[in-house]
Parts: structure tokens; C-alpha cells; sequence
């Protein structure tokens, strides 16, 4: 059933570890913009959280109502065990693969 | 602030509020506010509107997955899924109200029993004596050549002290002064105390001091430590107290000290008044063979009870060997306080203690039988969950939930009737009952009751579940809810209602146990007359009554005074009467049989005016009854009872023989024989009684008056106590009761535990019945299907009928045959409560089988006649 993490899904449960406990939609876009420096729809996020959500990865808990928000509550996003495995089998793939091409990849 | 008022375009959040799915959709566009708002301050309305457009586009075509989940994941933040689980348990109780109500009062009366019960016997049973160090204080008899316990002379306590075993010891008297203040003169209880008595207890006074060695003294021991009750009711807590001078048996006695309020002397229950004993070595009555004091002591530290023993009984030897006339005594017997206190009533309160946990149990098995009910009847439900998504957990929460709220429910409405039952309790309590004034709610019980409750209410509401998990409920949702249900389905919650049976059943026998030692007690002949007789005690105190003729005319007065009152038949004075709580033995020595004093008989010795067996209604077997003839100066007479006259003289010549009662006494004459009473209960064996003429007795400070009355003695106690303070000022009065009375505290034991056994027999009835009920209404339902196709069949209705009954009786002879069996293998328990009767008695077999048939019938009744009401056309088309 499992067929890893799509690249996306590897840079949102990035940013949502950078910002724990207080990983949200909006901080985790902002997270990947940042860091990445390309710009990101938060419905491509919300997506891939719920996407993460429904594979059991990452638990959410709700947040408190603001009124810059409407008075919409925040859903706040946590790493579960199984997302952290997740995470790291697909690094380590990563890793493994880039193994001896540094130098060809040093010029990005 | 003015960003606020620049919005997202109304269209937008219109297309995301239709195209983002629900559970996601407040979150979301909570986000994109707070962003749009960033955009706004950072970059200006315009750019902000162009940003929410591209979002809401990107949103419209980006594929929302499903909501991950339908139910309360378990996995995710503990306290918001617990909270959901309850909810969701909450919704499907309420569901279903009749039935958690009948589980939660099932449960909480099983509980509320529990703890009162408990709560009442353990400051009784399982309360340490409120000393430091409790343990270590201990009484000390010696043990007589039967068994039995035997009070101490004044040497023997000196001699037993002094050994090593003992940090402190003191002997000890009963103690019964007067205490006059202004005109009221009350008689109390107290104690004669040697000087260490408090030390040995451990406990110091609040106000002044204990007794100094130098006040236990003869002459010097006009002393005296009150109770913290009696300086607060008789002296209004005067703190100046301590140092004045009081008057007690119409003396001044100067008051040494006042104890706290927690203070009880539990050695002589009710003392209110303390003074020293004040023996010394030329004293008659100090002897060896002298056995009127009771010795307390408290042990060295690191000396254990059995050390002690050993040691006391050889110091004991050694006594025995140095004087062989003083001791016939075996050996000495040492017991703790706590056992001292608590030996009498531990057999009943263990009995209850068994008897309650019976109900106890009935109630868990009831609620697990009505819960197993309840999830067999869930089976579809269940099934639908789990088609739904609902994972095994989830499941499992959900009924987690629903038993720990069942259970706490359950808890709380326990621990209400647990307050006031044990109310109940401590009313319906003898007053002999130890410690009685010491009953809280225990905090330990309730919590107790409700891990029991808990217990019950999660096994009852999870295994169930579990069966059904592990049977695959995919069947069970093609079957349908009106499945045919197995036979081996209810297997359990048949043996769960047989268990009740047989629970029930060892209620009710012990039940019925008791009310026919009751009722057998109730039919002893006590050998006197209780109906219209009325008793008091009366004292006489203080020097002006020290010489005999005052005493004498004071006593005759009385007794013309209460003859004088309208109503009354007859009065007599007596020094003790039976079932008053005295014991008063004499040895008796009879003329013709020589041989060493030790070995003497003893008897109860009454010392009585003429009237007393007329008062009594005891009856004359032979000879004549005492005359105002026999007094002092005339020959010595004394009469005896049956029991006296056919053990003392075998050859049933008794009248005109000669004994002598007590030591220094001349010999009597016997002049007549009296019927039997029974002296100390109504359960006692029958003794040796003798009776002297109390003028030639020798006057006594203290008398019990009888008094025969005409219509309710109870009318008559009024003018009987004016009309003896009007002939004696300042005389005593004290224990007025009738004797009904004395005859129901005779009983008072049995028949609390009879009335507690009662209404658990009666509980524990009631639960079985409804268990029973339960089952069988619940196999009625499911065979609906077969019983409609046996009717369209033919079937008779008597038949149909049978098939319901067949089962209830199954069940209940099943439970019947292991409860009787369990009786018979418990009687023990309830032995001592018993009497004259046995577990095997048809008379409980009778009440047994009587009460569980009504039951099993009350419960077959209804069930079996809607089975017979089956109509095959409904029936058939309903499945």
C-alpha cells in the first residue's frame, strides 16, 4: 500500500517539524516558501496534509478561534511516530542515492 | 486595524466554502484570512485580492482527499477522543434509560450495602484502641481449670507485674459511685484504678494530672479523673474544676484531673469517673484467692504477646507452687484490647460482613447479566459501526466509555445509599455493639465499592464485546438483528443467573437460620415473668447510710413507699436480678462434704426481700418461699434452684441440709427449692443459683428494684420515682427498664443480624428475579421465529408455556442445588449467631425452596405468556 513520500509531502513534514507544536497551514506554507524560495498554495498544503492525515502520519489537535481568521478555529498538525519512519526512509533513500554524485550536483 | 476592513472577494469564499469538504473547510479558510491579511499589510488590497484568486482556483482543482476518518481516532490527542467516545457512549445510554438506571441501581445498591456494612464493622472490628502503641496493651486473667477466664487477687497482680514483661500495669474494679451536685444525685459508671492506670493507657489528661503512687493508698485515695463528657454535662466545662472538691458516694473527693474528649476507657465501656483502687496488704479482701480485679498492662517494647505468655505463666507456676490452696488456676490469659473489644461481636459482624458481600456480588453479576443483554441486543449496531469504518479500538473505546460511566453513576448513587444505610445501620445496631459512636462513611469502603463497580461495569461491558469482535460481525449484520441466536449464546448469562440463584439461596438460609434461632429464643423459658414488670437500680450513699439499721429502715421504706402506688402488685428489692448484666458467684460449701475450699461449687447468689420470687413470678418447685420471719437473729435459710438442689444433693433430698455461701459465713439451711432462671442470656446454660434473705445477708449500699404492675409498667415509672426520692432524698436511680426490655437486648444481637440478613435475602431475591427474568424474556424474544412455527404447527399453548418454564426452573434448580450445597458449607460463618437449629432444619429447607420458587415463578410468569401469545402470522412475516 505504501509507495512513499511524494517530494511535497517530504517538504511539508519537514517545515511541520520545524514549527512543532505549533505547525499550521498557513506557518507551513510560509516554512516552504522560505526555505525553498518558491512560492506555495495553501490548498496544495492542505491538501497534502489531509493526504498525510488519512495515511496516519501526522495527528492534528485544534487550536483557538481568531478574529483575523473570522473567527475560524486553527487546526494544528503534529509528526506521529509513523510519519517520522516515513520521513526518514524516504531521506534515506534520498541519501543513498546521491551517494558519490556529489560532485556532478554540487553546481545546483 | 484598517486592514480588517478590506475583505477577500465574497465570491471566492463562497467557491471554497462549496468546493473544500466540510471537516477541513473552517480550518482552511481560516488560514487563507489570516494569510489574505498578511497579504493585505505587506503588499497592499489589490495584490492580496489577485493572491486569494490564484488560491481559490488552485483549491477548486486540486483533489480534496475524503475525510480520513469517520469516527474518533484514538490515536490522535488522548483527552478530545476520550471526551468524543464518552459523548458517543453517553448518546447510546440515554438511548436506552431503563435499562442503565436498573444497571446503575443495581450496581450502586450492591455498593451503598457494602460500604455501610463495612463502614459500621470496621470501627468495630478493624478500629485500633485509641492508645499509642495500642498493641501493647493487654489484659491478663488467670485461666481457670475449664478454660475460663478468672479475675485476679491483689497479690497475684503484684506478683505478675512485677515480672519484666510489663512497662506498666494496674488492676482494676468496677466502679459504680453517686454523684451528687445541688439536689440531683446520679448514679454513674466508673472504675477503681491502681496509680499507673493512664500510663498504661498511654493517654495523659487535658486538664490536671493522673493519680501519684502516693493517693493509691488506703484513706489516701479520695481522689478522682473525670471523663471529658461528664465535666462538660454535670460541671459546664469549668477549667477551675481540677483542684476542688466533689461529692461522689457522699464524700469529697477531690478532682485530680479531666481527660480529653477522645478519651474511652474501653476496658470498662461508659466509665465516666475514675479513682484509685487503694490496696494494701492488710486489706481482707486483698488475697490471693480474693478474684475481683481485672489486670491491664502494657507490654515492654520488643516483647511479644506469646513472650508474655510464656513468661506470666511462669511466674504463675511459681505462684501455684508456693501456694497450692490459693490457686486451682492453670495458667494465665493474655489478651489485647483490641481482641478483648472486639471478640464478642466479631462472629456477627463477619457474618454480616460474608452476607453483604453475597449481595454485593449478586449485584455484579445482575448488572454484567443486564449489560451482556444489552450488547447481545447490540450485535446489529455493532456491526454497523464497523461497516462504517469504525476500527476494533474504536469499538472497544466505546464500550470502555460506556462501563465507566455506568460504573461512576453507579459509584455515586452508592455512595449516597451507602450514607444512609449506614444510618440504618448504626439505629437498627445493639448498643453492645463496640465503638458504635466511632462509624464514619470510610473513605477506603467507597473507594473500594467503587473499584468493584468499575470492575464490573468495564468486564461486564467489554467481554461481550469481544465475543462478538472475534465471531465476525460481517454475519451478523447479513443476518440481520432478528438472527437466531444460539443456545451457546446465553450459556453465560444462564450461569450467571444460576450464580445468583445459588447466591440468593445462601441469603434466604442464612436468613431463615435466624429467624428460627430467634424465634427458638424467643420460646426459652427465662423462668421469670416479663409482662408488666418494671426494674431499677437504686444506691443508697455516703455516711449517713454507713450504719446497718439506717440502711435497713431506708430499704423498708422504699419498699412500703412503691407497695403504696397505685397500680403496683408487688415489689421486691434483689442485689442483682437475672439478665441485669451483673455476674455475682459465691462458692457454696456444703455441710456434709469436707475437702479443700478450692474445689467448691459456685452459684449465682442473689440476696432478696421476701416478695422477690411474687414480683419475679418465679415459681416454688418445693419447700417454702423466705417469710419477714426469716431476719436476722432468726435461723439462716437459703432456697435453690432446680439445677442447684438436683446437682448439689443427687438424691433429690435438698430441704434441711446445711451450707455455707461464701467463706466466713454461718451455715444456711435450706428451706426451699425455685424454678430455674437464666442469669446471663437467654442462650446461657442453665446454673447453680442460690438465694439468702437479704436482712440476713447483710444490707448492700445498692439494690435492684422489681416491681409487678397492673397495666403498662412503663406508666407506672413516674410515680414509682417520687415515691422513692420522697421516702430517701438524695437516693440514686438508675437503669430503669422493663423487663421486656432486658429480654429484647438479650436478643438484640441476633435480631440485628436477622434484620440486615433479612433485607439482603430480600435484595438478593428481588436481583435474582429480575436476573432470571431477564434471561428468559430476552430467549422469548429471539425464539419469537421457532415459537410462532411450532404454534402454526400445532403446538399447544401448554406446551409453548412449558418450554419457558422448563428453562426458568432449570436455571433455578441449578442455582437452588449449589446454593444449598454452599449453605452447608458455610454455616460455620453464622454458627455462633445460631440456636437450636441447623442448616439441614426443614424448616429452611421450607423457606428456601418456598421464597425461590415464588421467585422463579414471578420471573417465569410474564415471558411465558407472551411466548403462548405468539401470533405465527406476525411472527413469520416479521423475520
Amino acid at each position: 500500500m505504501n509507495h512513499g513520500l511524494g517530494e511535497f509531502e517530504q517538504l511539508v513534514l519537514l517545515a511541520l517539524m520545524r514549527l512543532e507544536p505549533e505547525a499550521y497551514g498557513v506557518g507551513i506554507r510560509d516554512e516552504i516558501e522560505k526555505r525553498t524560495g518558491r512560492s506555495v498554495a495553501l490548498g496544495a498544503v492542505y491538501t497534502t496534509l489531509l493526504r498525510l492525515e488519512g495515511k496516519r502520519l501526522v495527528a492534528t489537535r485544534l487550536g483557538e478561534p481568531t478574529p483575523q481568521r473570522g473567527g475560524r478555529r486553527k487546526k494544528y498538525y503534529r509528526l506521529l511516530a509513523a510519519g517520522r519512519r516515513e520521513l526518514i526512509t524516504s531521506i534515506d533513500a534520498l541519501r543513498s542515492m546521491t551517494r558519490g554524485l556529489t560532485p556532478g550536483l554540487e553546481l545546483r | 486595524m484598517s486592514h480588517h476592513s478590506i475583505r477577500p472577494p465574497w465570491l471566492a469564499l463562497r467557491i471554497l466554502a462549496w468546493r473544500v469538504p466540510e471537516p477541513d473547510r473552517e480550518y482552511f479558510i481560516g488560514d487563507l484570512l489570516e494569510a489574505f491579511a498578511e497579504e493585505v499589510s505587506r503588499a497592499g488590497a489589490p495584490h492580496a485580492r489577485r493572491w486569494f484568486w490564484r488560491e481559490t482556483v488552485q483549491a477548486l482543482v486540486a483533489r480534496w482527499p475524503a475525510a480520513p476518518d469517520v469516527g474518533p481516532d484514538f490515536s490522535q490527542e488522548a483527552s478530545v477522543s476520550f471526551f468524543n467516545s464518552a459523548r458517543v457512549a453517553l448518546r447510546s445510554l440515554v438511548r436506552a434509560p431503563a435499562l442503565a438506571a436498573l444497571v446503575v441501581f443495581t450496581l450502586g445498591l450492591g455498593i451503598g450495602a457494602t460500604t455501610s456494612v463495612y463502614s459500621v464493622a470496621r470501627a468495630a472490628l478493624f478500629g485500633a484502641p485509641p492508645y499509642p502503641q495500642s498493641e501493647r496493651v493487654a489484659l491478663v486473667w488467670e485461666r481457670d481449670t475449664d478454660g475460663s477466664e478468672s479475675n485476679v487477687g491483689y497479690f497475684t497482680f503484684e506478683d505478675l507485674s512485677r515480672d519484666s514483661v510489663f512497662e506498666s500495669a494496674a488492676a482494676m474494679s468496677y466502679w459504680t459511685p453517686t454523684l451528687s451536685n445541688g439536689s440531683e444525685t446520679t448514679r454513674l459508671a466508673g472504675q477503681r484504678v491502681t496509680w499507673q492506670f493512664f500510663d498504661v493507657l498511654g493517654v495523659k489528661p487535658m486538664l490536671g494530672r493522673g493519680f501519684l503512687p502516693e493517693e493509691d493508698k488506703r484513706g489516701a485515695n479520695r481522689v478522682v479523673v473525670l471523663s471529658y463528657n461528664l465535666w462538660r454535662s454535670r460541671f459546664g466545662s469549668d477549667s477551675s474544676l481540677v483542684g476542688r472538691e466533689i461529692q461522689v458516694n457522699g464524700l469529697s473527693y477531690r478532682v485530680a484531673g479531666v481527660m480529653p474528649p477522645t478519651f474511652e476507657s474501653l476496658v470498662a465501656p461508659g466509665a465516666e469517673l475514675w479513682g484509685p483502687l487503694g490496696y494494701d496488704a492488710t486489706l481482707s479482701y486483698a488475697c490471693r484467692s480474693c478474684r475481683h480485679l481485672r489486670m491491664l498492662g502494657r507490654l515492654r517494647d520488643g516483647v511479644s504477646p506469646d513472650m508474655a505468655r510464656q513468661k506470666l505463666d511462669l511466674v504463675h507456676q511459681r505462684l501455684k507452687e508456693q501456694f497450692p490452696n490459693e490457686y486451682g488456676s492453670t495458667g494465665t490469659v493474655l489478651v489485647s484490647v483490641h481482641e478483648f473489644v472486639v471478640r464478642k461481636t466479631r462472629p456477627a459482624l463477619l457474618a454480616l460482613l460474608a452476607a453483604v458481600g453475597l449481595v454485593a456480588l449478586i449485584a455484579c453479576f445482575n448488572a454484567a447479566n443486564l449489560l451482556l443483554s444489552r450488547a447481545l441486543r447490540r450485535e446489529g449496531e455493532f456491526a454497523l459501526r464497523v461497516a462504517l469504518g469504525a476500527s476494533q479500538k474504536q469499538l472497544t473505546a466505546l464500550l470502555l466509555a460506556e462501563g465507566l460511566l455506568l460504573s461512576l453513576a453507579a459509584g455515586v448513587v452508592g455512595s449516597l445509599l451507602a450514607v444512609a444505610g449506614t444510618n440504618v445501620v448504626v439505629t437498627l445496631a445493639p448498643e453492645a455493639l463496640p465503638r458504635l459512636d466511632q462509624v464514619r462513611i470510610d473513605g477506603g469502603a467507597i473507594l473500594f465499592s467503587f473499584g468493584l463497580a468499575l470492575f464490573t461495569g468495564l468486564a461486564a461491558s467489554i467481554l461481550p464485546a469481544y465475543g462478538l469482535l472475534r465471531s465476525g460481525l460481517h454475519d451478523s449484520i447479513r443476518a440481520g438483528t432478528r438472527s437466531v441466536v444460539g443456545a451457546g449464546r446465553h450459556r453465560l448469562r444462564q450461569a450467571l443467573v444460576a450464580a445468583e440463584v445459588a447466591l440468593a439461596v445462601m441469603l434466604v438460609s442464612g436468613t431463615s437460620l435466624l429467624l428460627g434461632s430467634v424465634t427458638r429464643l424467643l420460646g426459652v423459658d427465662a423462668g421469670f415473668e416479663t409482662r408488666e414488670r418494671l426494674t431499677m437500680q437504686l444506691d443508697l450513699s455516703g455516711p449517713a447510710f454507713n450504719d446497718s439499721g439506717t440502711a435497713e429502715r431506708a430499704w423498708r421504706g422504699v419498699l412500703d413507699a412503691v407497695r403504696a402506688v397505685p397500680g403496683v402488685t408487688s415489689a421486691a428489692l434483689a442485689s442483682q436480678i437475672p439478665l441485669g448484666g451483673n455476674y455475682d458467684g459465691y462458692g457454696l460449701h456444703l455441710e456434709e462434704r469436707a475437702g479443700n475450699p478450692a474445689e467448691d461449687p459456685s452459684a449465682q447468689r442473689y440476696a432478696v426481700t421476701p416478695g422477690y420470687f411474687d414480683a419475679m413470678g418465679i415459681p416454688l418447685k418445693a419447700g417454702r418461699l423466705f417469710t419477714d420471719a426469716d431476719r436476722i437473729g432468726a435461723p439462716e435459710v437459703v432456697l435453690l434452684n432446680e439445677t442447684a438442689a438436683r446437682q448439689l444433693y443427687p438424691d433429690g433430698n435438698a430441704i434441711g441440709k446445711r451450707l455455707q455461701v461464701g467463706g466466713s459465713r454461718p451455715y444456711s439451711t435450706v428451706v426451699g427449692i425455685v424454678g430455674n432462671t437464666l442469669h446471663q442470656s437467654l442462650d446461657a446454660e442453665r446454673e447453680m443459683q442460690v438465694y439468702l434473705p437479704s436482712s440476713q445477708w447483710g444490707e448492700e449500699g445498692g439494690m435492684t428494684l422489681v416491681v409487678h404492675t397492673t397495666g403498662r409498667p412503663e406508666s407506672a415509672i413516674a410515680p414509682i420515682r417520687s415515691a422513692v426520692q420522697g421516702t430517701v432524698p438524695g437516693i440514686a436511680i438508675s437503669r430503669v427498664a422493663t423487663l421486656d426490655r432486658l429480654m429484647d437486648n438479650s436478643t438484640a444481637d441476633r435480631r440485628f443480624a436477622l434484620a440486615l440478613f433479612a433485607a439482603f435475602a430480600g435484595v438478593a431475591l428481588v436481583l435474582a428475579t429480575a436476573g432470571l427474568y431477564g434471561v428468559l424474556a430476552a430467549t422469548v424474544v429471539e425464539r419469537t421465529r421457532e415459537i410462532g412455527v411450532r404454534t402454526a404447527l400445532g403446538a399447544p399453548r401448554g406446551r409453548i408455556l412449558g418450554l419457558v418454564v422448563r428453562q426458568g426452573m432449570f436455571v433455578t434448580g441449578l442455582g437452588l442445588v449449589i446454593g444449598l450445597f454452599a449453605t452447608w458449607g458455610s454455616t460455620r460463618i453464622i454458627s455462633t449467631l445460631l440456636f437450636g437449629i441447623a442448616a439441614s432444619d426443614p424448616f429452611v429447607l421450607a423457606v428456601v425452596i418456598s421464597s425461590l420458587g415464588a421467585a422463579a415463578l414471578l420471573a417465569c410468569a410474564l415471558p411465558a405468556w407472551r411466548a403462548s401469545r405468539v401470533d405465527p402470522v406476525i411472527a413469520l412475516r416479521d423475520s
